[in-house]
């Protein structure tokens, strides 16, 4: 079972409180510091009285326990499982640490069991021996924040050069694809699937005073009819960004949404998939890009349909 | 009663989480199917679990409070912060870290009787000890035992208790993807809780997750499917609120990365058909009895995948496929269009028409899924035809109404 005590905030604060305990007395401020950093903003109200007033018998009044060892707990039949589960993710062969083997436990669910329909076919290669050492380099590089010189291709068959800092490595569902967030010259993203060579780099590294600019945040404001069940389509499919709603009347509703500059395009096809239900209101250089496909679209309208339809 | 932080059942959180995060418009007033008590109960523990997400927004109707979270910003999910907050008694959190410090070593092996004197002597230091009596202890060992973090072994006629052996935990990098990018990532998020604070190394697009709040219901349907059972569920109708019994065989979990949803197929006996259900529709899951058939019925629906556009199921297999086809241009510098037709298209064909147009077409078991897919390329189709002359007349409709929204066709704003 998911939700149980177990995997509580409350018994990760307490075994937190302990295990200090177990090395010298606690003191109320350690205590409080503990659960500040380990459970939710108003969970001292409860575990601080219940400590001290010893209704969780853990504590002794000078601030050490009757426990004799740091707490630990094995892992549970259900965290087993879902190991063996992510073991057998073909993702997991990029990782140079591989999942302890655990012959007992049964996966919590196999590949056959989840069908995701609508991710792109172009995903990077999980099982391609250069794919995953390039990855480990970089995840490393992540962490130890080495420099690397790459080289890789663009989508037109360019080859470039990079020297940067990585930073983070981001994932994308959508695109079944990972990107090098990094600082160097002048490009802050770089596809992991391009990079055709990847070494640690310990020359001289001459960055620009301006380093390059963290892409812009926009917003675009849309109005939506809600028919077709277009209310909650919305909000699912732009739930991932920073929105605010508000409710107009009983069928209009405004949504601002908060979006990185480098997918505006993107964020425009994605609202013209809904069609007619939802319409951008601003900012109206955002409008005129709608417009404009449609106005292209409009020209291209003479044959577009079979002459039987009614 | 008086607030308390922790909750003893989900299911009602899991629906304002839902209205939080997702919608964020209502008002207080607004949460009729609840007391307001119940309402403030709830928003106060939501503020608390997430407060640094929770924004209120003040409105004519009421104050609104709403959930604004950019899941590319945030490296772990926070609304698995909600499956972290079990309510228990005194005398669970305290048998607990006495139990499990008394059989600290794997070998430590001990009868009831052994294990209560023990526990007795951990609390006599205590002004007024608690008392457990031996069936609180044996019934706490058995729910451990079912979690798999006690074994138990009998020795002649006595049973004796003792801790599962240390597992070893993955390096945390692992745990820090997996736990954001594999089905039921809340387990990976509590294997996180056990390991030391350290930096991140992911982030993640397009992340998606309000799935976390099925988790609990998405772990009941991979058990049933790896026993290969029946459940019985429990599935709410939003529009009439209305609830309903199901009787279904649980054959997959399919994952939508674009839209943000999960359905459950499964083959419903009552209907003699596979069919698909919203995982966060459904309330409740119960396991039931081992299907003959399953094999039988999962071969069924992967001969069905081919022509599946989304989630819309046929009555059968034999069902005829609906047949659609566009055809788009682009420029010279524009071969990424046939490239994105490649790579996007479920199902189907694409052919290079010409060094600036490709068409793409496919038969499948619903072509109105396949719309909004199509006007993502609105500027460019040049043709468009689909046996299903509704569909047909729909996209064509659609056209006009945008046009007409957006004030082209003389300016004619709606």
């Amino acid at each position: 079972m998911i939700f149980s005590e177990l995997y509580s905030a409350y018994y990760n604060a307490v075994a937190r409180i302990l295990k200090e305990a177990c090395a010298h007395p606690l003191s109320k401020a350690e205590l409080r510091r503990i659960v500040g950093q380990e459970a939710f903003g108003e969970s001292l109200l409860t575990i601080e009285p219940a400590i001290l007033d010893e209704r969780w018998q853990l504590l002794n009044a000078d601030g050490t326990t009757p426990l004799r060892h740091e707490p630990t707990m094995p892992l549970t039949l259900l965290q087993r499982r879902w190991l063996k589960a992510i073991s057998l993710d073909p993702r997991i062969r990029l990782f140079p640490d591989l999942c302890p083997e655990d012959p007992e436990a049964e996966p919590l669910f196999r590949q056959e069991d989840v069908d995701v329909f609508d991710r792109y076919a172009d995903g990077d290669p999980y099982e391609d021996e250069t794919y995953i050492r390039h990855f480990r380099m970089i995840l490393a590089a992540v962490r130890d924040r080495q420099p690397l010189w790459i080289e890789a291709v663009s989508p037109n068959g360019k080859e470039n050069h990079y020297i940067v800092t990585p930073e983070l490595l981001e994932y994308s569902e959508k695109d079944d694809k990972f990107r090098l967030v990094c600082h160097g010259f002048s490009h802050l993203f770089i596809n992991l699937g391009r990079i055709t060579r990847c070494e640690r780099y310990a020359g001289p590294i001459h960055y620009p005073e301006d380093p390059p600019a963290t892409p812009k945040k926009k917003t675009v404001t849309l109005e939506l009819v809600n028919e077709r069940n277009a209310l909650e389509r919305v909000m699912m499919h732009f739930a991932h960004f920073e929105k605010q709603a508000e409710r107009l009347d009983d069928r209009h509703y405004r949504i601002l949404i908060t979006y990185s500059e480098e997918d505006e395009t993107e964020m425009l096809i994605r609202i013209l998939a809904f069609g007619p239900v939802v319409k951008v209101i601003s900012p109206e250089s955002f409008t005129e890009l709608i417009r404009e496909r449609l106005r292209k679209q409009m020209k291209l309208q003479d044959g577009l349909f079979a002459p039987n339809i009614p | 009663m008086a607030y308390y932080e922790l909750i003893k059942n989900f299911d009602r959180i899991r629906d304002y989480m839902r209205e939080f995060y997702l919608y964020g418009f209502k008002s207080r007033n607004e949460y009729t199917r609840k007391s307001a008590r119940s309402y403030d109960d709830e928003r106060r523990r939501v503020e608390s679990w997430l407060g640094d997400y929770m924004s209120f927004r003040q409105t004519p109707e009421g104050k609104n409070v709403f959930l604004s979270i950019d899941s590319r910003v945030s490296q772990h999910n926070p609304l698995y912060a909600a499956w972290k907050t079990k309510s228990f008694t005194d005398g669970d959190i305290t048998l607990h870290f006495i139990l499990f410090d008394i059989l600290r070593d794997p070998d430590t092996a001990l009868t009831l009787s052994e294990l209560s004197d023990r526990i007795d002597e951990y609390l006599s230091g205590f002004e007024e000890p608690k008392m457990f009596d031996e069936s609180t202890i044996r019934k706490k060992l058995n729910e451990y035992a079912e979690e798999g973090i006690i074994l138990r072994e009998k020795r002649g006629k006595t049973l004796y208790y003792r801790r599962a052996g240390y597992a070893q935990l993955p390096d945390a990098d692992v745990l820090d993807f997996f736990s954001e990018a594999a089905p039921c990532g809340v387990v990976g998020s509590f294997l996180l809780d056990k390991t030391p604070p350290h930096a991140d190394r992911f982030a993640f697009k397009h992340h998606y997750i309000t799935a976390a709040m099925d988790s609990e219901i998405i772990c009941s349907l991979f058990t049933a499917m790896g026993e290969k059972r029946t459940v019985e569920m429990q599935v709410i109708q939003r529009r009439s609120d209305r609830t309903t019994e199901s009787q279904v065989v649980p054959l997959r979990i399919r994952v939508s990365v674009q839209s943000g949803r999960q359905y459950l197929l499964a083959y419903v006996p009552r209907l003699g058909r596979i069919t698909s259900f919203r995982t966060d529709n459904i309330i409740s899951v119960r396991p039931g009895e081992p299907c003959e058939q399953f094999d039988t019925h999962r071969r069924e629906l992967d001969r069905m995948i081919p022509r599946l556009w989304g989630i819309s199921m046929p009555v059968s297999a034999d069902q005829p496929p609906e047949h659609i086809s566009f055809t788009v241009e682009y420029g010279y510098h524009e071969s990424h269009i046939h490239r994105r037709l490649e790579r996007e298209k479920r199902c189907g064909t694409v052919e290079k028409l010409s060094e600036n147009s490709s068409r793409f077409s496919a038969d499948v078991y619903d072509t109105l899924e396949m719309l909004p897919w199509i006007r993502t390329f609105i500027c460019r189709i040049t043709a468009f035809e689909c046996s299903n002359r509704e569909v047909e007349a729909r996209f064509r409709e659609d056209l006009l109404r945008m046009y007409r929204m957006y004030g082209l066709e003389g300016g004619e704003g709606e």
